[in-house]
C-alpha cells in the first residue's frame, strides 16, 4: 500500500449489536461492497483478477463486536474526509456503521499490525463474584492442540467491575489469544474452583453449580500502538 | 396482526450456530414494511445460502411488497443442525426480517426449485407448526401456496399446499394474495376463498379436484375431475407480460455472508427456443423475451452502483443468444472499466461465437470453461435436438484454448432415449478429440497444462418435455454405462466425474409422479429424509423405508416408457407448449430428426404463442453470428420481432438444423441452486 501518488484514507467503523455475529471475511466483504456504493474513487491492484485495494484491521472473532476497527482504502483523488465518511455512511447499515476517517502517510504500518494491544471490555450475564485466570489454556489450531500461557497476551491485570470486566491483549507474531477462548476458559477456571470451594453437594451423584458463569457480549473497545497507550 | 417477533429467544442460540450471518437479518436492502394489513412469506426451501439469491424469492417478495396492504418477509430452512437445535428449544421456524413465526403470517409461498426439495417443503412446515396437509388447515392457518419449476407437476406435492401459481407470478402472485386479503378481510371461509382463488388464472387448487386411478385417467384424458361446477380442468401457466419492457434492475438484498452466486443478477431474456428435447427449462418458459440492450446496459450499472457488488452475471437460459449480447457486453466492459467488476455470462454457445463472448468478459482470468454437448455422437445430438456438431464443438475448443483458457469440462448425459454402448464410447472419443485439438491450439510448452473433464449426469425425464413418456434407466444399468465410459478413455488427462444415480432415481421418480406419490414423500421425510440434494445428507434408506410403508414402487413412475398417447399425471397443467407437439417432438426423436430454433428460423408450432396469446419479443432479430470478428450491433430500437406462426403438420421436412447451441440445460442447474453447485466455479472463471 505504497503508492504515493494514492491516497490513503484510514476509516474507523463500529461492529455491533447482531452484526457482532459476522466473521471478520463477511465484515470485509460488506465494507468493500460499501465503499462501492458510496462510490469513492477507490483504487484497483493490477492483475489477472484486479480487486479493490482495500485492507482490514485485526480480525475480531465471530461474536466479537468492536467500537474503533479500521480499514484503509487508498483513492485515486482527494476526497474531502467529511464528504468521504457522509458517502460511507449513507452506504452503511447502522451496526456496521463507519463513524470517522482520516488520510495517513502511504508509508505508515498497515492496519492488521499498526496496534497490536486491544482492549475488551466484556459482559457477563451475572455479575461474577471473582474471575480466575488459567495459567495455561490450550487452544485447538489446525487440527492440533496447542498450549498458551495467558500471561504472555494479557497486558495488565482483568478489571472486573460489576458484569464487566476490561482486559488486553497483546497479539504476537507467533499468534494471539482469542478474548472469548480467554474468557470462556477463565469461566471454566473459576466455576471449577468454586464447585470445589462451596458447600459439599448433599446429592453426591450430581455436581450442580448454582448458576453456570457465561459471557453475554464482548467488544473491543480500542486498538493500541503500544501497551502504555492501551493501559492508559 | 402484530407479528411475534422470536429474536430474543433466537439470539442466545447463535452463538454456537454455524455461520450465523445466516439468520441475522439486517443485510443492506432488505425492507420490512409495517403499514401492511396482509403478511405474506416467501420460503424458499433450502439454507439461505442456497437460497437468498433465487430470483423467484427476490422478485415475488419486490412484487408484494409493492402492494399498497401488502408486505412480505423472506424465510429459509435452517441448516440440518440448526432445525433440530429450533425443535429442542421449542422455536418455531421463522422469517428473516421480522424474526416472526411463519404460522402468523397471512400466507406463505414455497417455491419448488427442483425435485429434492420435497422433504425440505415438510421439514418448513412441521418446524413451522402449520399442519402437514391442507385438509387439515384452518381459518387461523396460513394459506400454504407454491410454484416455480416443480409446479408443472404438482401432483406429488398436491396435499401439502391450498393452492399452486403455475408459471411466472410477477402479476398473478400479487392477484392471487389480493383474492386472499380481501376476502379474510370480508370474513370468508377458507374454503370460499380457495374457490375464488381456482377461478384465478394461473392458480390450481388440488383440494377441489379428485385424483381419478389410471384406467379412469386413461379413458378420461385428465387425472383430475373437478368437485364442482366452474372449475377449470386445464390451468395454463401465467406469463408476466411486460418483462421485456420492466426493467432489468430492481432493489435485491445484499448478504453479508457468501451465498452461491453472490453477485448481481441481471435476467437479460427469459425463455429459450432452441428445443432440446429433454430440457424442461426449455419449454416451461416460452416464448422467448429479450430486454433491449438499454435496458439491460442501464439495469446493470444501476444495480451495481445500488449494490456495491463487484460481479454482474446477465442471467438467462441461454444470454449469448440474446441478439444484442455483443453490443451489451462491449458497452459495459467499457463502463466498468478500471472498477474491478467482474461481468459473466452463465451460459454460453457452443461456438466460438460463444468463446468470443467468453473472451469479452473474462479479461485476463481464464480459469475453467464449460461446454454442454450432452451426447458423444451425432445421432444421439440429432436425437435429443442438441442443435451442435463436433464441428461446433472443436471450433469453440479452438478459440477457446487460443484464446488462453487451459481447462474446459463437458457436460453429458447418460442413458438418454435410444442410447446405445456406442453412444457412450462416443463421449470418450470426443473428449479426446477434444483434447486433441486443444493441446495443438496452446503452444507446445503449456501443453502439460491443459486439462478436459467430463462430467455426466443421469438423464432425467421431466414433465412437459417431450421426453416425458421415456423411462429413466435404472441406477444399476447408468453405473455400468459409467464404467464402460471410464473404460474407454484411454487419455490420463482427461478425467470422468459423474452424478450419484440414487438421486437421480428419485428426480425421476418426483418429476413424472402422480398425486399418489406424497404419502410416499411423506413417510422418507417421517424416516428422516431432508436436504436430499445434499449429498452429505441424502438417505437412500429413508426412501426405500417409504416405499416400503406405502407399497409406492418408485421404479415403476421412474423408469416405465409410455407411448405418447399415454395420459401423463401434469396433463392438467399447460405451460403453452402443446402436447401434440410434445408427441410430434418424440416421434421426430425417434427419427433423428432436429427441429430448428423459432428465434433463429421458422416456427415450430410448439402452441406456446397462440395459447397464451403472445409472441416471442425479441429486441433485434437474431442471427447465426458464427464469424469471430465482433461487430458492434447499435440497433437497440427494441421493436418486436414476430416469428410468425404455422404448423407443424404444415413444417414438411425438418432441414438439419445449423444453429450453434448452448448450455440450456446448463443454465438450469446453475438456476436450480442445488447444494452440489455451491462453491462451482463460474463458467469463466
Amino acid at each position: 500500500m505504497t503508492d504515493s501518488s494514492l491516497f490513503r484514507l484510514r476509516v474507523e467503523f463500529g461492529k455491533q449489536g447482531r452484526l457482532a455475529l459476522l466473521s471478520h471475511l463477511e465484515v470485509a466483504r460488506a465494507l468493500e461492497r460499501a465503499v462501492r456504493r458510496a462510490n469513492l474513487p477507490f483504487a484497483v491492484s493490477k492483475g489477472f483478477s484486479p480487486h479493490m485495494r482495500i485492507a482490514f484491521g485485526a480480525a475480531l472473532p465471530v461474536g466479537v463486536g468492536g467500537t474503533s476497527e479500521i480499514f484503509d482504502i487508498l483513492l485515486l483523488r482527494y476526497v474531502r474526509p467529511s464528504d468521504a465518511l457522509q458517502a460511507l455512511q449513507h452506504a452503511s447499515v447502522p451496526d456496521l456503521m463507519c463513524t470517522s476517517c482520516a488520510y495517513i502517510e502511504p508509508t505508515a504500518k498497515a492496519a492488521s499490525v499498526a496496534y497490536p494491544f486491544s482492549t475488551y471490555v466484556a459482559r457477563f450475564t451475572e455479575a461474577p463474584v471473582r474471575l480466575e485466570v488459567p495459567a495455561e489454556i490450550t487452544v485447538v489450531r489446525k487440527k492440533k492442540e496447542k498450549v498458551l500461557r495467558s500471561e504472555e497476551f494479557l497486558v495488565g491485570p482483568m478489571l472486573l467491575d460489576g458484569d464487566t470486566v476490561r482486559f488486553t491483549l497483546q497479539a504476537k507474531d507467533t499468534g494471539s489469544l482469542r478474548p472469548d477462548v480467554l474468557l470462556r476458559a477463565c469461566c471454566e477456571h473459576t466455576m471449577a474452583n468454586g464447585a470445589s470451594s462451596a458447600e459439599p453437594d448433599v446429592d453426591s451423584s450430581i455436581t450442580t453449580t448454582p448458576s453456570p458463569l457465561r459471557v453475554a457480549s464482548i467488544t473491543r473497545v480500542r486498538q493500541s500502538a503500544t501497551a502504555e497507550e492501551a493501559l492508559r | 396482526m402484530e407479528l411475534t417477533n422470536l429474536w430474543p429467544r433466537l439470539e442466545p442460540l447463535l452463538a454456537d450456530a454455524e455461520r450465523p450471518a445466516r439468520y441475522l437479518n439486517h443485510e443492506f436492502g432488505c425492507v420490512l414494511k409495517s403499514d401492511a394489513d396482509f403478511n405474506f412469506c416467501m420460503v424458499y426451501p433450502d439454507t439461505y445460502e442456497l437460497g437468498q439469491a433465487n430470483q423467484a424469492l427476490r422478485i415475488l417478495v419486490n412484487c408484494v411488497n409493492a402492494q399498497p396492504g401488502m408486505a412480505a418477509q423472506r424465510a429459509f430452512l435452517p441448516a440440518p443442525h440448526m432445525c433440530d437445535v429450533l425443535r429442542d428449544e421449542g422455536i418455531p421456524l421463522f422469517s428473516i426480517e421480522g424474526c416472526a413465526p411463519l404460522a402468523e403470517f397471512d400466507a406463505v409461498g414455497i417455491t419448488l426449485p427442483h425435485e429434492l426439495a420435497a422433504t425440505n417443503v415438510l421439514e418448513v412446515l412441521d418446524l413451522s407448526g402449520i399442519p402437514l396437509h391442507a385438509s387439515e388447515r384452518t381459518d387461523t392457518d396460513p394459506f400454504v401456496i407454491a410454484g416455480g419449476p416443480c409446479a408443472y407437476n404438482p401432483e406429488p406435492y398436491a396435499p401439502f399446499f391450498d393452492a399452486f401459481n403455475i408459471g411466472e407470478g410477477e402479476r398473478a402472485m400479487p392477484e392471487g394474495l389480493d383474492v386472499m386479503r380481501r376476502m379474510k378481510a370480508q370474513g370468508a371461509s377458507r374454503a370460499d376463498i380457495l374457490l375464488a382463488l381456482a377461478q384465478l388464472e394461473g392458480w390450481y387448487v388440488p383440494s377441489l379436484y379428485r385424483w381419478l386411478d389410471e384406467a379412469e385417467a386413461q379413458e378420461r384424458g385428465s387425472w383430475i375431475e373437478p368437485v364442482r361446477d366452474g372449475l377449470p380442468t386445464v390451468i395454463t401457466k401465467r406469463l408476466f407480460e411486460e418483462f421485456a419492457e420492466s426493467p432489468g434492475w430492481e432493489p435485491c438484498i445484499v448478504p453479508f455472508t457468501e451465498v452461491v452466486h453472490d453477485r448481481l443478477n441481471v435476467e437479460v431474456l427469459r425463455g429459450c427456443a432452441r428445443g432440446c428435447r429433454f430440457c424442461q427449462a426449455g419449454m416451461m418458459y416460452r416464448p422467448v423475451r429479450e430486454r433491449s440492450a438499454d435496458n439491460v446496459v442501464d439495469s446493470v450499472l444501476e444495480g451495481l452502483r445500488c449494490t456495491g457488488y463487484d460481479e454482474v452475471s446477465l442471467t438467462s437460459l441461454s444470454s449469448t443468444d440474446h441478439s444484442q449480447i455483443a453490443d451489451i457486453l462491449m458497452r459495459l466492459n467499457e463502463a466498468c472499466d478500471g472498477k474491478g467488476v467482474r461481468i459473466s455470462v452463465p451460459s454460453q454457445r457452443l461456438d466460438s461465437f460463444g468463446v468470443d463472448m467468453a473472451e469479452l468478459v473474462a479479461g485476463q482470468k481464464k480459469g475453467g470453461l464449460t461446454f454442454a454437448p450432452e451426447a458423444g455422437t451425432q445421432r444421439l445430438r440429432d436425437v435429443i435436438n442438441k442443435n451442435v456438431t463436433e464441428d461446433d464443438l472443436f471450433s469453440a475448443i479452438d478459440a477457446a484454448f487460443a484464446a488462453g483458457w487451459r481447462r474446459c469440462k463437458l457436460y453429458f448425459m447418460i442413458g438418454l432415449p435410444t442410447e446405445t454402448d456406442d453412444d457412450i464410447k462416443g463421449i470418450a472419443s470426443l473428449a479426446q478429440r477434444a483434447y486433441d485439438r486443444a493441446k495443438a491450439a496452446v503452444p507446445p510448452e503449456q501443453r502439460g497444462s491443459v486439462r478436459m473433464s467430463v462430467s455426466c449426469a443421469l438423464f432425467v425425464p421431466k414433465a412437459q418435455t417431450p421426453f416425458q413418456w421415456d423411462g429413466q434407466i435404472a441406477p444399476e444399468e447408468s453405473l455400468r454405462r459409467v464404467a464402460l465410459l471410464r473404460h474407454s478413455v484411454k487419455y490420463r488427462a482427461v478425467d470422468v466425474h459423474w452424478h450419484d444415480p440414487d438421486t437421480s432415481f428419485i428426480e425421476a421418480a418426483m418429476s413424472r409422479a402422480g398425486r399418489d406419490a406424497a404419502a410416499w414423500v411423506e413417510a422418507a421425510w417421517r424416516a428422516g429424509a431432508r436436504f436430499d440434494a445434499w449429498s452429505e445428507c441424502f438417505s437412500r434408506q429413508a426412501w426405500e423405508e417409504a416405499c416400503e410403508q406405502t407399497g409406492f414402487d418408485p421404479a415403476v413412475v421412474a423408469q416405465t416408457t409410455y407411448p405418447t398417447d399415454y395420459v401423463m399425471p401434469w396433463s392438467h397443467i399447460s405451460c403453452g407448449v402443446s402436447v401434440r407437439w410434445l408427441a410430434h417432438e418424440r416421434k421426430l426423436a425417434g427419427l433423428e430428426r432436429t427441429t430448428p430454433d423459432c428465434t433463429f428460423e421458422r416456427c415450430s408450432a410448439c402452441g406456446a404463442c397462440p395459447s397464451l396469446g403472445t409472441d416471442n419479443q425479441l429486441a433485434a432479430p437474431r442471427t447465426n453470428a458464427k464469424s469471430t470478428a465482433i461487430k458492434p450491433d447499435r440497433n437497440d430500437s427494441g421493436a418486436t420481432f414476430n416469428a410468425g406462426s404455422a404448423s407443424f403438420e404444415e413444417s414438411g421436412t425438418v432441414q438439419p438444423d445449423t444453429v450453434p447451441t448452448c448450455g440450456g440445460d446448463m443454465a438450469e442447474k446453475a438456476g436450480s441452486c442445488m447444494r452440489a453447485d455451491y462453491g462451482e466455479g463460474e463458467r469463466y472463471d
